[in-house]
């Protein structure tokens, strides 16, 4: 379909049309709500990552004025488990605790302060129990919970997976644990309503989902739940799981009155779901020719103590180790297990990172094995269209790997010393002790939900007088679906004003805002939903001139009859309003391993190239710029597009070079913005965005989503260009300034089937420090540990 | 209560009484007190510059602080200005806020009522700020979103109209 370009349509780089309110500060965050006769509810949670409840009283914490109810597990009226995948969960805890932090009791006052001493009012005598907090030894371990400890275990192959090449690389990678770290804390206003039901506005990337969980543990029927978004601030991933949904909708059922949730910075990293930490070993063979001939991969990913997406991400990982990269021979396994360290969950890149992180070090360390350019490396061995995947599926949409590469090749160096050296603002060391190093990544992320799960969203759309409404229940968490509907409503309808209304649950479900997935899945709803619109309109002004409707086209807002204007949209049929309601729904998809071989929607493919300063004595670095070539479909708004890409990838950057989520004994140590640092102002590199425009079959303009590639090729491109700087192996992110003074780390395993050739030039890649888990690598290979008990 | 403290402060403009314990935040007491809610809680331990404010705690030096880690009681007699004094009184969006809108530098947000705080300020004292002089005044302020590349590209531009020049 071909549609024209107009002011604030499709193409342009229109503004958020919640930007006025937000740059004013006057946009209500789900924090800034407030209701008549608000409760105030606080959650009590458990200090030991692993206990037995013996004895929990209430008494004298509802004893205490101002205290409208104290709820435990006995309070649920519904089911007590929730999930999303798994309803492994308990609401309140369930007589055992499996994580430092999981909720036992809730509470609502009159106001925090009564409600913080109400929670420390209840008493609760806990029997602790070991913790088991390393995920090899959860694989032998008793079970911790009565659905076992593994979460799920992949493992399939293809071709000839014993085939060598003239060389081997192998290596143990090791991934830390990321937050999402949203700025604005979890938070919500649930309140009862007349018809016994509940409702809740609340900060959430997924409203049905929200409502089907809330349903469960309060026992109404979904049209009794009631969910509304509330203003969000930041989610990559972190709010797709229930937190807060829950408590507060019970405690408002309880009370009868309206209670509002809103944690502080340390309950939201106790709260919510962290980006998987895990180990991946790699073997990579080559031909002399720097070809693939085959990889075998093992993934252990700790999911902590409750399922969550545990047993979706690690398809993820396991079947995007063979990256961007045509593999017809190879052996993958994988395994997402039970621990009492914190849940895990989404987060923005879904298992990619970890993948990706992997993967292109491996390349790297190919590469330097058999003295090649690392470029050249992935280029002859990039993915085509038509290639198919080691888990079966076929490449059947545009695959541009070479292009993103010589994409981002082409951009220009930096010249010159780096705006900041290593360290920022007065940290910097010597100039003499600065390397500089560049190192070139490119991933695949698929886009979607995948495996199965349905990915579909409805919109309804009306044109009153020029004016269009826009109804769908995406949540709009900041990445600028608002914005996108808006074009479409400009470009389709010719509409003047397009108002997107606040999305809820009262029409059907756009899925989750996850997955790169809402400019496709809700984008094309309201794309579908617009035409209707415009048909009917079209057919109505059509039969007031007596033409055909075909002859009439919509055009910057004026109807045209044979491309001679008519009448505006505006004037076109006064008072009267067309409305239509559409649904999308993705090609469907198939577990990992059907005959029908199709797993994934679709792909986005990204290449990034960093430039580093590294001060190799203290170990600090700075990254001085990344250039980006992404596959983007076409450009829907050019800015928001860059907004996109940058943010992802400073995300990346912050797990490659601080972001950790420290977890000792069970216990994250480090929850709040002193000790966990995410990437400020300073620490942003330069970054150079080019693209990729190469349509994606099936869908309006071609569009495809974007937010996750950057930062799933950030994190393997920046180590590149730190291990480039220093030549040190860094197997493990985040890389932490002792990794890298202290030169912690070992060479990879390199095997040469035939005599090796004259001195390669060996940039090693490593294990750092890490020998047991290795050795518990190889043992559980060897014993084939048995998968899902 | 014992540790309630009360005092007058003047918040963009309109004085107020406020009763509050002494150990509250100024942040508590504009947003759950007297219902201000321009400054965000990202933090509340002045890591995080959302609830950044233009404030003068009665010593005659106003300048750009974290309403989270000031006192209420420090706060007495003072005189705060959030994001509701940036722009006009009829809902015009001034240079900088202008420039944040057409840069592309709000995406949820939730920081963008302390990134405009801290950088009407800079401009006020500095209206040629070089890259580095740019991120010196807003390294306070996180931003989860952005990536801070759209953001340093609306300071600028918001630097080169008050300027006069064309962007
Ligand atoms: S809330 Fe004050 S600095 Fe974060
Ligand atoms: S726009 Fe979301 S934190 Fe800055």
């Amino acid at each position: 379909m071909r549609e024209q370009a107009q002011l604030g349509g499709v193409g342009t780089s229109a503004r958020r049309p919640d930007g006025p309110a937000k740059v004013r500060g006057e946009f209500t965050y789900a924090g800034d709500l407030a209701a008549e006769g608000m409760l105030v509810g606080v959650t009590l949670r458990s200090p030991h990552p692993h206990a037995r409840i013996t004895r929990i009283d209430t008494a004298a914490a509802r004893a205490l004025p101002g205290v409208h109810a104290v709820l435990t597990a006995d309070d649920v009226p519904g089911d007590l488990h929730f999930g999303l995948t798994l309803r492994d969960e308990p609401v309140l805890a369930d007589g055992v605790v499996r994580y430092a932090g999981e909720p036992v009791a809730v509470v609502a006052a009159v106001d925090a302060a009564t409600a913080g001493r109400a929670a420390r009012a209840v008493e609760v005598d806990y029997e602790p129990l070991p913790a088991l907090t390393d995920p090899q030894l959860s694989l032998t371990a008793e079970p911790l919970h009565p659905d076992g400890n593994v979460y799920r275990h992949v493992s399939y192959r293809c071709g000839d997976p014993d085939a060598r090449g003239v060389v081997t690389v192998e290596n143990t990678y090791r991934i830390g644990m990321q937050d999402p770290a949203f700025l604005a804390p979890e938070a919500g206003l649930a309140w009862p309503t007349p018809d016994g039901g509940v409702a809740i506005d609340v900060a959430t990337q997924w409203l049905h989902s929200d409502q089907q969980q809330i349903g469960w543990a309060t026992g109404l029927p979904p049209e009794k739940v009631h969910v509304r978004l509330a203003g969000v601030g930041g989610a990559f991933g972190g709010r797709e799981d229930v937190t807060l949904q829950t408590h507060a909708c019970l405690l408002a059922l309880a009370t009868g009155r309206p209670v509002k949730f809103e944690y502080t910075r340390e309950e939201s990293f106790l709260a919510h779901r962290q980006r998987h930490p895990g180990t991946i070993w790699l073997r990579h063979s080559a031909d002399a020719s720097g070809r693939i001939v085959s990889v075998e991969g093992r993934v252990l990913l700790d999911g902590g103590a409750y399922a969550s997406t545990s047993p979706v991400v690690i398809t993820n990982t396991v079947t995007l180790l063979q990256g961007p990269y045509r593999v017809d021979n190879g052996r993958f396994e994988g395994w997402s297990v039970r621990t009492n360290n914190p849940s895990c969950g989404a987060m923005r890149g879904f298992g990619v990172p970890q993948a990706a992180f992997a993967h292109e070090a491996q390349l790297d360390a190919l590469a330097a094995a058999l003295g090649m350019d690392p470029v050249e490396v992935r280029l002859h061995n990039a993915l085509q269209r038509g290639d198919v995947a080691t888990y079966g599926q076929r490449f059947d949409a545009p695959t541009p790997v070479r292009e993103v590469l010589e994409g981002v090749r082409a951009v220009p160096l930096p010249q010159g010393p780096a705006r900041n050296a290593p360290g920022g603002v007065g940290r910097s060391a010597e100039g003499g002790t600065v390397r500089r190093g560049v190192g070139y990544a490119v991933t695949i992320k698929n886009l979607a939900f995948s495996e199965g799960h349905v990915d579909e969203s409805t919109a309804e759309v009306s044109l009153c007088d020029g004016h269009a409404t826009v109804h769908t229940a995406c949540a709009e968490v900041g990445q600028g679906f608002v914005t996108v509907a808006e074009q479409v409503a400009r470009t389709v309808l010719g509409a003047s004003t397009v108002e997107v209304t606040q999305p809820d649950t009262l029409i059907a479900s756009a899925g989750s805002t996850s997955a790169s997935r809402q400019t496709m899945a809700s984008g094309t709803a309201v794309h579908r939903a617009c035409l209707a619109v415009r048909d009917r309109l079209l057919g109505r002004v059509a039969r007031e001139h007596g033409l055909d409707a075909a002859e009439l086209t919509v055009a910057d807002g004026v109807v045209c009859a044979a491309g001679q204007p008519l009448t505006t949209v505006a004037e076109a049929a006064p008072g009267r309003t067309f409305r239509a309601t559409e649904h999308f729904q993705h090609p469907d998809t198939h577990p990992l391993g059907s005959p029908e071989a199709r797993m994934y929607v679709g792909y986005g493919f990204s290449a990034q190239r960093a430039v580093v300063d590294v001060d190799v004595e203290l170990g600090l670095v700075s990254v001085v710029q990344i250039a980006s070539c992404q596959d983007v479909g076409t450009v829907i708004n050019p800015t928001q597009l860059l907004g996109q890409i940058e943010g992802g990838i400073v995300q990346g950057m912050g797990l490659a070079l601080m972001e950790e989520v420290v977890v000792a004994d069970g216990r994250i140590t480090n929850p709040d913005f002193q000790d966990y640092l995410i990437p400020t102002i300073i620490d942003a590199p330069e970054i150079v965005s080019t693209y990729v425009t190469d349509p994606q079959p099936g869908m309006p303009h071609g569009w495809k989503g974007v937010g996750e590639p950057p930062l799933c090729t950030a994190v393997p491109v920046v180590a590149a260009a730190v291990r480039a700087a220093t030549g040190l192996a860094l197997p493990a992110v985040p890389i932490k300034p002792e990794h890298i003074a202290l030169g912690l780390g070992t060479p990879p395993t390199v095997t040469w089937t035939t005599p090796r050739p004259a001195d390669p030039t060996l940039i090693g890649t490593v294990v750092l420090a890490d020998e047991e888990v290795e050795d518990a690598l190889g043992t559980m290979a060897e014993e084939g540990a048995s998968p899902g008990r | 209560m014992s540790d309630e403290v009360r005092f007058s402060l003047t918040v963009d403009g309109t004085s107020h009484e406020v009763t509050a314990r002494w150990s509250e935040s100024l942040l508590t007491v504009l947003r759950d007190r007297l219902g201000v809610r321009g400054p965000k809680t990202g933090c509340a331990h002045g890591r995080c510059g959302a609830c950044a404010v233009r404030a003068d705690l009665g010593d005659g030096d106003p300048h750009v602080l974290c309403a989270c880690l000031v006192p209420a009681a420090t706060a007495a007699g003072g005189t705060v200005e959030t994001i509701a004094s940036i722009g006009g009184p009829d809902g015009e969006l001034s240079d900088v806020q202008e420039a944040f809108l057409a840069e592309g530098a709000v995406q949820c947000g939730i920081c963008t009522a302390g990134f405009v705080t801290a950088a009407t300020e800079l401009l006020e004292s500095n209206p040629e700020p070089t890259r580095t002089e740019i991120e010196e005044a807003l390294y306070g302020n996180l931003c989860r979103c952005t990536g801070y590349g759209r953001i340093v590209a609306a300071v600028e531009t918001a630097a080169r109209t008050r300027r006069g020049e064309a962007r």
